[in-house]
């Protein structure tokens, strides 16, 4: 178990160590000169004022220095200065992300309860009309994109029915985008734990423990789920980067103060120090979760924890 | 696209489980497949009918996609403006036919470029073995983690807002998915008789890839981008949302939904049939997508 946590660890350092070189490469690629482009929309800015810019951001110097350099100070939790307000972009990242992360935390849980259901109802009723019922259900989840589902609820809860404010940062806030997240990802869970459920229930051990007349409930939920979860938790973890993904939409149309909302304004606003934290702000969290979840899987699964 | 579709597109096996079908070709398995599947047909009929419709967009539209005051402002729904107008008097019908030409050249465009850098890293990784394989895959598992939101917001934020840029930027994003698929297939077929027997004929690299692993890795990729179109679609789409893909007044759906969101309490059209027109096409190429797959995989049928 432990070997198994040290390779995984390695592994996520990696992934991290990689997107510091593709973040600090960034600003590079940008067709023109970044810090005109950066600067394009403050008036009166001089070329003196330009030039001590690109000294500040390192960018007189070799591309190696500048990436040590950069290095060095990420190390020490300096992520840089945001272009606009002048503001150190780590403190603006972690005021925003517990928003995100609650977002994408609350519509996990709307996904799981209604994917695992539908899904696992599905398979159970394999063939039949509430199984093709579901699935096409399921079909034109994946297929609405969230900004439309996120207007459209707007329109009816928030502006026709007045049962919930249009934006805002409060827990009520919380409620439509979550929901909006929610609903569209619980269409792919519900059709991956419906094919993961099919597999288990072909199985051998499913048949012998049904022959043996044991109660259907049991079977069902000590047999077949406790084995069923093992692909499902997985497809949690990726189902929350998924959600991560989503969230920087859904933001934007409910005005939720998360980090993507931040990270569409900085494009916007051409901030690239702002935008490079976002980055690689996003990839921490990301490869965190897919930790916690080999961790899980490996918990649930013990042929991987011996291996 | 999630990580089983893709397992299970990559495990799609060459060999016919059906002796009645073992002499069809498989292009024409497939045809029979999908007409003989409920909603593979229904997304067929769509993803055609979308084709038509981009084409002979001038035939159909009544007006330009840009004409201002072609009626009234926010003129509801009605005989002579099927879909209404939006702020500008723009007839909404026109501007969602328009649309249908940006849709299927953002899956053109976006699927082509990740289908042609995903598969020459696929393919090359998968092929080459050693240390180029090392790198190239890591870097796709690197790549992979990120999602393609990711991806595509850093692309978009060194090219610049455009629609170009977007489909560009969505391209790239679906790069580490169709690399994967291309790789694990390359894999497979790679220890099979026939390609060790040419190998041992002494075919060269570039016949070894493009005559042995090319054509039994194109069966998966119909599959993969099939699907990519509607991911692409979809993606494209929100960063037009976002303002950071076609910009006003270019009659892109996403576009469009976002520059009619300060009407939609006075004029729900302007928001409902360019979002209808996103999800019909979408569920098109997903009905497709999904259609070919259960042709191509008889396992899958059985279900």
């Amino acid at each position: 178990m432990l070997r198994y946590l040290v390779k995984r660890i390695f592994a996520a350092l990696i992934t991290i160590w990689v997107t510091t070189i593709a973040v600090s490469m960034l600003i590079h690629v940008v067709p023109g000169d970044p810090v005109q482009i950066m600067y394009a929309q403050s008036q009166g800015t001089t070329p003196e004022q330009l030039e001590e810019v690109r000294h500040r951001l390192g960018l007189d110097r070799p591309l190696v220095e500048q990436y040590a350099l950069y290095m060095g100070r990420l190390l020490q939790g300096d992520f840089g200065k945001t272009i606009r307000g002048e503001q150190p972009v780590l403190d603006l990242l972690l005021l925003r992300l517990p928003y995100t992360l609650a977002l994408a935390a609350a519509a996990l849980v709307i996904a799981a309860a209604i994917g695992l259901t539908c899904g696992f109802f599905a398979a159970y009723k394999r063939g039949t009309a509430y199984d093709t019922g579901l699935m096409v259900a399921a079909i034109f989840g994946v297929s609405i994109p969230h900004f439309w589902l996120g207007l459209i609820l707007l329109f009816v809860f928030a502006v026709n029915l007045n049962w919930l404010p249009v934006a805002g940062s409060g827990p009520e806030n919380l409620i439509l985008p979550a929901i909006t997240l929610g609903v569209t990802n619980a269409a792919i869970i519900a059709r991956l734990t419906r094919s993961s459920m099919i597999d288990v229930f072909d199985q051998d051990f499913i048949r012998t423990a049904r022959a043996k007349g044991m109660p259907r409930a049991i079977v069902l939920y000590r047999h077949a789920l406790k084995s069923g979860l093992v692909p499902i938790v997985t497809m949690m973890g990726l189902q929350f980067t998924y959600m991560m993904g989503g969230a920087i939409v859904v933001e934007n149309v409910f005005g939720w103060n998360g980090v993507g909302r931040m990270a569409i304004q900085a494009i916007f606003q051409r901030d690239y120090p702002l935008i490079q934290g976002f980055i690689l702000m996003f990839a921490c969290v990301v490869v965190t979760v897919s930790i916690i979840i080999d961790m899980m899987y490996a918990w649930l699964d013990p042929r991987i924890r011996y291996e | 696209m999630t990580d089983e579709e893709l397992a299970s597109a990559a495990e799609l096996p060459s060999t016919v489980e059906d002796p009645e079908e073992a002499h069809l070709a498989w292009p024409l398995r497939l045809l029979r497949g999908i007409l003989g599947n409920t909603g593979a047909t229904a997304g067929l009929v769509i993803v055609t009918a979308l084709i038509f419709v981009a084409l002979f967009a001038d035939v159909i539209a009544p007006y330009d996609a840009d004409q201002m005051g072609a009626g009234r402002r926010l003129t509801p729904p009605n005989a002579a403006y099927w879909f209404g107008t939006d702020e500008f008097g723009r007839d909404m019908f026109s501007r969602v036919i328009f649309g249908a030409q940006l849709t299927i050249q953002v899956g053109v465009i976006a699927v082509g470029i990740s289908l042609t850098v995903g598969l020459l890293v696929g393919l090359v990784g998968g092929y080459a073995g050693g240390w180029l394989e090392r790198v190239l895959m890591r870097g796709v598992d690197v790549l992979f983690s990120f999602t393609e939101t990711l991806i595509a917001l850093a692309a978009v934020a060194v090219l610049g807002p455009s629609l170009t840029n977007a489909m560009i930027a969505v391209g790239i994003a679906a790069v580490p998915f169709y690399a994967r698929v291309t790789y694990s297939v390359a894999l497979v077929e790679k220890n099979r008789p026939y390609f060790e027997a040419a190998y041992a004929a002494g075919a060269g690299h570039l016949r070894l890839i493009f005559i042995h692993l090319l054509p039994n890795i194109v069966p998966p990729l119909i599959v993969v981008a099939t699907l990519g179109v509607s991911t692409a679609v979809l993606a494209a789409a929100g960063l037009s949302f976002l303002g950071l893909g076609a910009q006003p007044p270019s009659p892109e759906w996403g576009a469009m939904l976002s520059a009619g969101r300060d009407y939609f309490n006075r004029a729900p059209w302007i928001m409902l049939y360019p979002g209808i027109a996103i999800v019909v096409t979408v569920l098109g190429f997903n009905l497709l997508g999904d259609g070919i797959r259960e042709a191509l995989d008889p396992r899958q049928r059985k279900v």
